[in-house]
């Protein structure tokens, strides 16, 4: 007997007795804990950023209702009902804090930004090579920037967290001028460390140009047009961006990343969880073999009739009827930018292209201001168009003029939201094109913070 | 009150196994046994104790000493001698000499003082009739016990007398009494001694009644054993009886309305989908609910990895069936006992585990007989579903329609009337049009629900044998075979499974103990659980949704898929249909589980044995799920196939060492058990993932195209040391004191180790001098206790900051991406319980009635809380420990024998509530809103319970414009018309906004009841168990469709009474209808109109059994044959639509619960059966 004692007392003190038997490592995950030891760690770590952008709080869903529904050229359509509401809500202005598209936009892009956060807080002490680690702290940045460029229009007074957050930080609220201060500083780092290109293997990534527009857009919305007209210039003449011939050829699987392309959200079919669902939400649900097109996002009226006749870019950028299963026609307005052929469900090889050179072209009109530089660079888009020129003798003025061409070259790109609020017509547009949906009383130009944000933050202030 | 015991205490277990021998199985012995060879012994015992050689006794030949300690000196020296003898022919030696009786009954013995001094037992001299007694009667009669068993060797005595008898192996009895006797006195150790009146009668036919306080029960508490008397903690005990009264497939079923405190949920009825059992509500938010079950020795908890396994990846986290049930693999037939540990004292001996209370089964051994015992038990059972919907028929539907799109219109467009010219249905808007079938309706009128469900067939078989102790050795052996077909057609489930446990007495002081028992399950599974636009969709809710107007099938036969529910146009809703689900999905789950353990028990000295416990658990568990291109989703032209297979291997081991002490010296009772365990889990999950299939003829991943794969390992340990005293003086005054520690992987570096301790109190007041002469009272026991438990239950790397793959894709490649996923939180622990609970146990006539009543209040604190944190860190959550939540409640359970003899009737009644309140959560108190499966409608707030339903409150139905005009001012609601739900104005500002939002109900039931009768006269018994449970709501997320005005597809019965003017308003609760509510009154919108009381009564179990008298049909080589038939939820009275008011469909979050999107309904059975003996 007492020989099995001191065996069982020898096989517990080697196996269960000892403080390792309960100190488990993860064993199918790594831990942040030993993560960031070489320029392998922060390239993953910096395209779950990118992966950041793919998802249904970035440019999969929230930034699509939120900065083109919300303006005046799409709407959800009326026959909306259910959970679909959630949409109809911020289209139509009676969304309230708990809307769930506004609180995944809020988590959506702090979670890039926390990543970023956490990118450029550590690289610092890792050992990467100096060039790399610049490109990487670009990289960084812009995305970094371009979240809270998209945070700053939506909500205004937000949080400008810069370092990785730690629970039980205090948060404070800033304007959107302090952040856009810092998203001017951030970006003309990211700008002089990016590479104006890629090698083949690394296109998709940020690029010189990427961070120049935006800094160019940042600055424009605060009205240093003559700043932005520097940082424009730079693009034009120095990052060899140029206009497609065919405004058609812009969309499609086939043509992504082309000369035009500045920056796009980059995405492949292939049942990996790479796919978008743009096709899905913008179709008619019979357009899709599948039947699940929601018919989302969809052209108002006033959208349909901004492109005049011989606008080439109609047909490239929406549809009025399509044909059900019972071969009826139904006329109802759709975005055809996305679609993808053959349509795969929620699962398509369509790209969304966040910057791109006509934008550049029309911003930099847009900072010179009215003069004949500015309709050159205006009717070089719509040359592309199949349209003739304009100048000053076309009826209205020149921001006017300047604003729907952004809205038809730019259309259904989320670019419509921070032009009107720009341009300062968001009352205007919207009671103009959907007067029977909203009431002009309600529109307002920020979002409300998600509710979330301030039960756990009792010292946010709720936007009016 | 008389005091048996035992020579050594750690045999009392032994006691149980032998009333039931005594009742059972004494009939075929006779007084003729030969002795077995390995009962002949030689010893030569010089002045030892009388207890030393009992003792000596009981290990070598395995024969057990009952007596009463007042009466018998067992510390009184003896000397012996014998050679080779009989064991049997030397306790007649042993006894004659130190002058006391004893009694045989197959090894147990039973000594008793030789107090009848001319005690004449009938084999061997009959009472010759005494000359100067002329006038003796003869007495003959018949002694059993309360279940009509004979019970030999009783003692019979005419009263006033010296004369007796006893009765034979038969109960029979013969005496002559003297003249003048009026009634004799029966005894019978474990009975209640009764004086029966005999005058005037020549054949008496006596029932014995248990003496329930002097049986010395013995329970299971975790680490050993204790006589029930000694209990001081909240534990109840299910035997074997009541574990099969009701056909099943798995024991759980058996606590169904028949436990206090003890809550089963069917949430399903689904076969093989596992129960909501909950002990005494639910304490914890994040962390899991379910009790510890401990299988014979070996603790099951949850790695909650595993319930992943099962569920689909392409299906969204709510609508993913309910997890397979870890009980399913436990043959019932094999239950000895099932003991619920339900307070902190009884729990906390399995420390950061035992929060949510502890189920401990065990399953059965070898017979203490010297004969062996075959049983055979067979049912056969036919299934149908429980109840149906009140669904409309198609003239219904098609008036409900024409209405809903006529409000539609007439609210949409200005000045609209009903006669205008160019009419609803002539403007080109769908939601105005009535579809096309409908107006020109041609008779079809479907009963989607009887397309659906047929009748399900179940048959169990088992087989068992119970082998008497040969050379020390015995064992237990079992095969079964459980099949069911459900009552949707292809779900299925099998079980095959064995069960040995063998003991043996290996030496003197050593003694093993092997169990093994592998099991394999296969079940197929249906798409339930799911609404209509789940993928796949479910079979039930698409089968309700689809309109009467359509027919399920083609002309041709075939399945109508192109001209159903999605091509009626007309605004209405798609949906597939559902028998196009079941012919398309295939999710075939197949199990092969093994527990196996070996102890081994060593006896230092008498009262000190180490034992040492090792134990196994293994799961090999294999899923393949395939999605045929046959179905096509709702309006699709194409299919679309898919497919998942998913294998895992869980092996979990356990090893357990324990000293336990135990001394009975005097008036005092000490039992001290002292251990240590280790226990460590590893799962491995493969799963591949396959779609693109060409057809559907291999339905396997090789069939289609292979487009993701993984592979996930996971560990978690537990090293505890634990410690538990009872003690207990006079068995009046009752102590338990127990401590454990545990040191747990899942826990942060700096706080993996826990100690929990807890201590009970008892009083038996019938064991005081006061309430001696009292003899209305038999037992009267308070008890309080007092302690503290934990809940591990949170993912295994909780405390560990976690990178998880978050890929990206460059130039039309994926690259990887990692991103931190998770916040590590090094001081993380496991959430406390601290429990109080006060208890009293009374019982009155012998026990005749005995009752239960407990009081308990539970605090669980430093909750392990998904603490909602701000977005800009980029998280959402970050797990802490964190809030506190209550649980009180009380507990009644009365046990009655209102008759008992020949016609005997007992009833049990218990009663139990409980109150589940969230004292406080995070820093601010802030509400957590979670959202189920369709968008945020729970709310957990402090001062309500856990997952309360969160929405409007509907405060009637405007009937006039004016009544709109002048009530607040509804932002939800764009233009409400008469008709119209007036929603309330919770905060009073004027206006009805989302702040208006508010607990609307909640799961949790106010109260829960079950009353179990069982008669039986002869060889009849019928017995029925009503269940009641009282209070608890229901969110019927079907009402979204079923249930909200817009007629867009079909619609539950009770929108026939709809408000259609203010001259027909209908019933008062049912809003008008309108295609388009969500532009008008917005009455589909989350309220208290979708919560619905789910109180129920139902009859959940009627049996009628008769006992064939087998001896006089079969002679000796049947013990028992009885033929029985069950029906099973026959009836449920409630005011719930749906079809189980018991419903929940995501049961593994506790902060959604009782959500019905489409569950599998419950079944009603009747059932046949046989159980055999011989």
């Amino acid at each position: 007997m007492k020989r099995i004692l001191i065996i069982l007392l020898t096989i517990c003190v080697a196996s269960s007795c000892s403080d390792d038997f309960t100190d488990l490592a993860p064993i199918s995950n790594r831990n942040e804990a030993d993560f960031f030891n070489n320029e392998g760690d922060f390239i993953v770590s910096l395209n779950a950023s990118y992966a950041g952008l793919q998802d249904n709080g970035v440019y999969g869903r929230a930034y699509w209702t939120m900065f083109e529904m919300r303006g005046d050229n799409t709407d959800q359509g009326p026959d909306a009902t259910g959970l679909a509401r959630v949409f109809t809500e911020i289209n139509a202005f009676t969304e309230d804090p708990l809307n769930e598209q506004i609180d995944a936009a809020w988590s959506g892009s702090y979670r890039v930004i926390a990543n970023c956060n956490v990118i450029l807080d550590r690289i610092g002490s890792a050992n990467v090579e100096e060039g790399l680690q610049n490109r990487i702290i670009g990289e960084a940045l812009f995305l970094r920037s371009l979240m809270y460029y998209h945070l700053a229009i939506a909500f205004g007074n937000i949080p400008l967290q810069l370092t990785p957050f730690v629970p039980g930080d205090d948060l404070v609220q800033v304007d959107a001028a302090t952040v856009y201060g810092q998203l001017v500083t951030d970006l003309e780092t990211a700008e002089s460390n990016l590479p104006i290109s890629y090698p083949a293997s690394d296109v998709g990534r940020a690029t010189r140009g990427a961070a120049a527009t935006l800094l160019a857009k940042v600055l424009l919305t605060i009205g240093q047009d003559g700043q932005a007209e520097i940082v424009l210039r730079r693009i034009v003449d120095q990052y060899g961006y140029q206009l497609l011939p065919n405004y058609a050829d812009l969309w499609g699987a086939e043509n992504e990343n082309n000369a035009e392309s500045i920056f796009e959200v980059q995405f492949i079919s292939g049942g990996i969880g790479q796919g978008s669902a743009y096709t899905n939400d913008f179709s008619p649900s019979a357009i899709l073999q599948t039947g699940q097109g929601f018919g989302r996002n969809r052209p108002t009226a006033s959208m349909q009739n901004a492109y005049v006749t011989g606008d080439l870019r109609f047909e490239a950028s929406m549809d009025t009827t399509w044909i059900d299963t019972d071969d009826v026609v139904v006329v109802q307005n759709f975005v055809t930018k996305y679609v993808s052929d053959p349509p795969i469900e929620n699962d398509s090889d369509i790209n969304f292209v966040v910057f791109r050179y006509a934008d550049v072209l029309l911003m930099l009109a847009e900072a010179l201001g009215e003069s004949q530089e500015s309709y050159d660079l205006i009717n070089q888009v719509r040359a592309r168009a199949g349209l003739t020129g304009i100048d000053a003798t076309t009826p209205g003025t020149f921001e006017e003029k300047l604003l729907d061409e952004r809205q038809v070259e730019l259309a259904f790109e989320n670019h419509r939201w921070p032009d009107l609020l720009r341009f300062g017509t968001v009352v205007e547009k919207l009671t103009e094109a959907e007067p029977d949906v909203i009431n002009p009383a309600s529109i307002r130009t920020l979002f409300f913070i998600p509710q979330r944000e301030l039960d756990i933050n009792p010292n946010f202030i709720q936007n009016e | 009150m008389k005091n048996y015991s035992t020579n050594t205490g750690a045999k009392r277990l032994i006691k149980l196994v032998l009333m039931c021998f005594l009742f059972m199985n004494f009939t075929p012995l006779k007084a003729d046994v030969k002795c077995a060879q390995n009962d002949h012994i030689t010893v030569d015992f010089k002045n030892m104790e009388l207890k030393q050689v009992f003792n000596w006794i009981t290990q070598q030949v395995g024969y057990n000493f009952f007596y009463e300690a007042s009466e018998i000196d067992i510390e009184k020296k003896v000397s012996i001698q014998a050679t080779d003898t009989c064991i049997e022919d030397f306790l007649v030696k042993l006894f004659s000499k130190i002058e006391l009786d004893h009694r045989i009954v197959a090894k147990q013995v039973v000594v008793k003082p030789q107090r009848i001094d001319n005690f004449v037992p009938k084999a061997k001299v009959k009472t010759k009739p005494s000359p100067n007694n002329p006038q003796q009667a003869t007495l003959t009669g018949t002694i059993v016990d309360d279940a009509g068993i004979p019970l030999p060797g009783a003692s019979i005595v005419a009263k006033g007398s010296q004369i007796g008898t006893t009765s034979d192996f038969d109960g029979n009895f013969e005496l002559n009494l003297p003249e003048g006797t009026t009634a004799i006195i029966v005894s019978y150790i474990g009975f209640r001694t009764q004086e029966v009146d005999v005058q005037g009668q020549t054949s008496v036919s006596i029932t014995m009644e248990p003496d329930a306080a002097s049986l010395d029960e013995v329970v299971v508490v975790g680490y050993g054993t204790l006589a029930k008397k000694r209990v001081t903690g909240s534990v109840i005990s299910i035997d074997s009886e009541t574990i099969v009264e009701v056909p099943a497939l798995s024991p759980e079923a058996a606590i169904i309305g028949q436990v206090a405190g003890v809550q089963v949920q069917e949430v399903s009825g689904e076969p093989g989908a596992a129960p909501n059992i909950r002990v005494r509500g639910s304490g914890s938010i994040s962390a899991g609910n379910d009790p510890l079950f401990v299988i014979d020795g070996i603790p099951i908890s949850r790695n909650l990895t595993t319930s992943v396994i099962g569920g689909v990846s392409r299906r969204r986290a709510s609508f993913q069936p309910p997890p397979v049930n870890p009980l399913a693999t436990l043959n019932p037939n094999d239950i000895a006992s099932i003991e619920v540990l339900k307070d902190a004292s009884a729990a906390a001996i399995y420390g950061s585990r035992g929060g949510n209370g502890v189920l401990l089964i065990t399953t059965k051994k070898g017979a203490a007989s010297e004969t062996g015992r075959f049983s055979f038990d067979s049912f056969f059972s036919i299934q149908n579903v429980a109840n149906k919907l009140d669904l409309m028929n198609a003239p219904e539907l098609i008036d409900f329609t024409r209405d809903a799109r006529n409000n539609n219109y007439l609210s949409s467009v200005d000045g609209a009337s009903i006669d205008d010219p160019i009419g609803p249905g002539d403007r080109g808007d769908a939601l105005f049009e009535l579809p096309e079938s409908f107006i020109n309706w041609d008779g079809t009128d479907t009963d989607w629900q009887d397309v659906i469900f047929q009748t399900g067939i179940t048959q169990s078989y088992n087989f068992s044998y119970a082998s008497p102790t040969t050379n020390k050795t015995s064992f237990f052996a079992s095969a079964g075979y459980f099949t069911q077909e459900g009552i949707l057609d292809k779900s299925s489930f099998d079980r095959y499974s064995l069960l040995l446990n063998l003991n043996s007495q290996l030496t003197e002081k050593l003694n093993l103990d092997l169990r093994i028992a592998p099991t394999i399950t296969e079940n197929q599974r249906i798409p339930s659980s799911a609404p209509y636009f789940a993928r796949p969709p479910g079979v039930v809710y698409s089968a309700i949704v689809h309109s009467p107007t359509v027919n399920p099938f083609n002309p041709d036969g075939t399945i109508n898929q192109l001209n159903n529910q999605s091509f009626l146009g007309g605004g209405t809703t798609t949906a597939s249909n559902p028998l196009a689900i079941i012919e398309a999905v295939d999710d075939e789950i197949f199990q092969f589980q093994n527990r196996a353990s070996l102890a081994l028990s060593y006896e230092i000295i008498p009262e000190l044995t180490f034992r040492t416990f090792g134990g196994m658990y293994l799961n090999l568990f294999n899923q393949d799920f395939f999605r045929g291109n046959s179905l096509l989703f709702r309006n699709s032209t194409e299919g679309e196939s898919y497919a998942q297979a998913t294998s895992s291997t869980e092996v979990n081991w356990l090893w357990e060492n324990t000293l336990n002490w135990e001394k009975e010296f005097g008036d005092h009772y000490l039992n001290a058990v002292l251990g240590y365990t280790a226990q460590r889990d590893n799962i491995t999950i493969k799963e591949v993932l396959a779609d693109n299939f060409p057809d559907d003829l291999v339905t396997t991943i090789s069939g289609g195209q292979v487009f993701a794969g993984n592979s996930i390992e996971e560990q978690w340990s537990l090293a505890s040391a634990l410690f538990r005293l009872n003690y207990s003086y006079k068995d009046k005054y009752l102590f338990t004191g127990t401590i454990r520690s545990d040191r747990s992987s899942r826990f942060g570096a700096n706080n993996q180790t826990g100690y929990f301790p807890s201590f009970s109190v008892g009083w038996r007041l019938n064991e005081e001098e006061f309430l001696q002469s009292v003899e209305a009272i038999s037992e009267l026991k308070f008890r309080f206790s007092w302690g503290e438990t934990g809940n591990f239950e949170i993912p295994n790397y909780g405390a560990i900051g976690l990178l998880s793959p978050d890929n990206y894709n460059l130039s039309g490649n994926e690259v990887n991406g990692l991103v931190q996923s998770t916040i590590p939180n090094p001081e993380l622990t496991w959430e406390r319980s601290e429990q109080i609970n006060l208890g009293m146990e009374l019982g009155l006539f012998n026990n005749r009635l005995f009752l239960l009543a407990d009081y308990y209040n539970t605090k669980t604190s430093d909750l392990l809380l998904n603490v909602a944190i701000s977005g800009v860190s980029g998280f959402q959550t970050t797990l802490q420990n964190l809030g506190e939540v209550e649980n009180k409640g009380f507990e009644l359970a009365l046990r009655t024998k209102n008759f008992v003899g020949d016609f005997s009737w007992d009833t049990d009644i218990n009663f139990s509530t409980n109150q589940n309140e969230v004292l406080s959560l995070n820093e601010n108190n802030e509400p957590i809103f979670s959202a189920g499966s369709a968008g945020v409608r729970h709310v957990t707030r402090v001062g309500d319970p856990i997952g309360s339903y969160f929405g409007y409150i509907v405060d009637g139905i405007y009937q006039s414009q004016e009544e709109i005009d002048n009530a607040p001012f509804d932002t939800q609601a764009p233009n409400p018309a008469p008709g119209d739900f007036r929603f309330r104005d919770v905060d009073g500002d004027g206006e009805i906004t989302p702040d208006d939002r508010t607990v609307t109900g909640n799961y949790f039931p106010d109260f829960t009841w079950g009353i179990n009768n069982r008669f039986s006269y002869k060889g009849i018994d019928f017995s029925f168990l009503i269940q009641g449970v009282e209070g608890n709501e229901i969110l019927n997320l079907t009402s979204r469709h079923l249930k909200n005005g817009e007629a867009n597809f079909n619609s539950y019965a009770v929108f026939n009474n709809r408000w259609r003017s203010p001259s027909e308003p209908g019933n008062g609760s049912i809003p008008r209808a309108d295609r388009q509510t969500g532009n008008h009154g917005n009455n589909n919108r989350p309220s208290s109109f979708q919560v619905e009381d789910g109180s129920f009564i139902r009859l959940r179990n009627i049996t009628l059994g008769y006992t064939l008298p087998a001896d006089k049909i079969f002679g000796d080589s049947i013990d028992r044959l009885r033929v029985y038939v069950t029906g099973t939820n026959l009836f449920t009275i409630t005011d719930y639509l749906g079809y189980n008011p018991e419903v929940s469909n995501i049961s593994t979050n506790s902060l959604t619960p009782g959500e019905d999107y489409g569950a599998f309904p419950l079944t009603k059975n009747f059932t046949m059966g046989i159980n055999l003996s011989f």
